[in-house]
């Protein structure tokens, strides 16, 4: 692992928590409002949305610290017909173009409401695009441990629980400036909030059973496909095996044991300041575990290149 | 036109790299840079009989490897700017002018053909001396060896002289990328994917 590495973890990270968060900010602000209105739904969620595009346009900074010659960056979307890698970047800046036009619009109250929703549901489509091609970078003949079908459900996993997780952040953090501003607003919002909560808490506990069962299945896909998967999983399992046990206890306590505590702790009103803890850490810990699962999949990756 | 290819004859390889040796020295590549490479394949081992070692279906053989500008070149389909292209005789390019150094190219390359420049910062691989031949000469690597064990031609008529062999161990199964490569094996050689061995290359001290 070298800075060029690192920099690919940080930029995948990043670009999977900006496409989680936007989905999860849709499918909460659309059910938000039809619970509370509108205007409670944006109250919730305006603010929120506006950590997503910082967070993306750090990872892709991020994502150019690995190039050797940075002023030919432009090029990289040359070959659209062939290159995951050139779909990558196009689906990234296009989902940062249409996805912070709809940020600033949606903020502002610019334009019909009608725009607003259709550029949000286009920004939508061109993330999970771009998490698609993401993932595509990595099916590589030549890179057995990265070259199954596990590599795409890993990547979808982590975006929507990354972005579920950063979301309920974020909406405690936008509950709590809102409360400082405006102390009168706080109980509708707060009835909401919890109810949000509670949401995310159960699909970050349902996303975590899913993960832990694609990780068993990922490898043995990878140890029975070939003899070079069998060495990376053996590295896997050997020299990075702390790593390794150290990203489940994680992911288990960030989204498993923290998830339960956000979700009773948002069961009745007054707990909110626990509440607020808890979903700040769960966000924290998971982040840390998926940052660690980047870290395997590169540090354990055996080429059948020579 | 047809298709340029390298022909590498194991059964005489020495294990010298004079090849590798002769491919820096022409192309003034860095250490870590090798666009020629000289790999030591080998397996079986020793028994213990009455006292003595006795060899136990020991081999060992070399194979020397540098780009094999495949028919079906995966770095040229995965590269996002287009850097890298094919040429009518079939000599696979990279232009540095437009390459982004990502560096993905050597992910999807299974020779480990594309080599970084780390101080220009992109990548650059084995140009089959494209400038040699303009002249009418020989690859440097061609020339170099002592064995005549490295020769070059278009690919039907090497085929047609020395077989169809491009895939022994540890060199990957041709079937990723065609590569435009003509082996003769060595007597112990495995055949790509049956094998037993392992690369025991000796490094040089930098």
């Amino acid at each position: 692992m070298d800075v060029r590495e690192w920099s690919l973890v940080i930029f995948t990270i990043l670009g999977k928590m900006s496409v989680g968060a936007f989905l999860v900010f849709l499918v909460v602000y659309f059910f938000a409002a039809r619970k509370a209105g509108r205007e409670e739904a944006e109250r919730l969620s305006d603010l929120s949305l506006l950590a997503i595009g910082p967070v993306l346009l750090l990872g892709m900074a991020a994502s150019v610290l690995h190039l050797g010659n940075v002023m030919n960056a432009y090029r990289a979307v040359s070959n659209l017909g062939s290159s995951w890698l050139s779909r990558e970047i196009f689906f990234g800046v296009l989902f940062a173009i249409v996805g912070g036009a709809f940020g600033l619009m949606q903020w502002r109250k610019i334009g019909p409401f009608g725009l607003r929703i259709s550029l949000a549901v286009l920004a939508a489509l061109l993330g999970i695009a771009l998490v698609v091609s993401m993932a595509a970078v990595y099916l590589l003949p030549t890179q057995p441990a990265w070259d199954t079908w596990a590599t795409p459900v890993r990547f979808g996993v982590t975006t929507l629980l990354l972005g579920v997780l950063a979301m309920g952040a974020a909406f405690v953090a936008n509950y709590a400036i809102l409360q400082r501003r405006d102390p009168s607003c706080a109980e509708a919002q707060c009835t909401l909030l919890r109810s949000v909560l509670r949401w995310l808490a159960i699909s970050g506990v349902v996303l975590l059973g899913v993960e832990l069962v694609v990780i068993p299945l990922q490898i043995s896909t990878i140890a029975t496909g070939s003899a070079f998967g069998l060495s990376s999983i053996e590295m896997l399992l050997s020299e990075y095996g702390a790593v390794l046990g150290a990203q489940l206890v994680l992911v288990f306590l960030g989204a498993g044991v923290f998830g339960v505590f956000v979700y009773t702790n948002a069961m009745s009103a007054g707990r909110e300041n626990v509440m607020s803890g808890m979903a700040y850490a769960a966000f924290a810990i998971v982040l840390v575990a998926e940052i660690l699962g980047r870290y395997l999949f590169y540090a354990t990756q055996v080429s059948i290149g020579l | 036109m047809s298709q340029l290819a390298f022909y590498f004859d194991a059964t005489a390889c020495t294990y010298c790299k004079a090849c590798q040796l002769a491919c820096q020295d022409k192309n003034q590549l860095a250490p870590n840079q090798l666009w020629r490479r000289v790999i030591s394949y080998t397996g079986g081992g020793w028994t213990i009989q009455d006292g003595f070692h006795v060899p136990n279906n020991f081999f060992t053989y070399a194979v020397s490897i540098a780009c094999n500008h495949c028919e079906q070149p995966i770095c040229a389909e995965v590269c996002p700017t287009k850097a890298i292209s094919k040429r009518d005789d079939g000599v696979v390019l990279i232009d540095q002018s437009k390459c982004i150094g990502c560096r993905y190219c050597e992910w999807a390359c299974p020779y480990g053909a594309p080599r970084i420049d780390e101080e220009a910062g992109v990548m650059t691989k084995c140009t089959f001396c494209e400038d040699l031949l303009a002249q009418g000469k020989n690859p440097a690597c061609v020339d170099a060896c002592v064995m005549r064990a490295i020769d070059f031609g278009p690919l039907e008529e090497l085929r047609a002289k020395y077989g169809t062999v491009d895939a022994i161990e540890p060199l990957p199964l041709s079937n990723l990328t065609q590569p435009a490569l003509v082996i003769t094996p060595h007597k112990h050689a495995q055949l790509s994917g049956t094998g037993t061995g392992k690369i025991d290359t000796l490094e040089e001290a930098l």
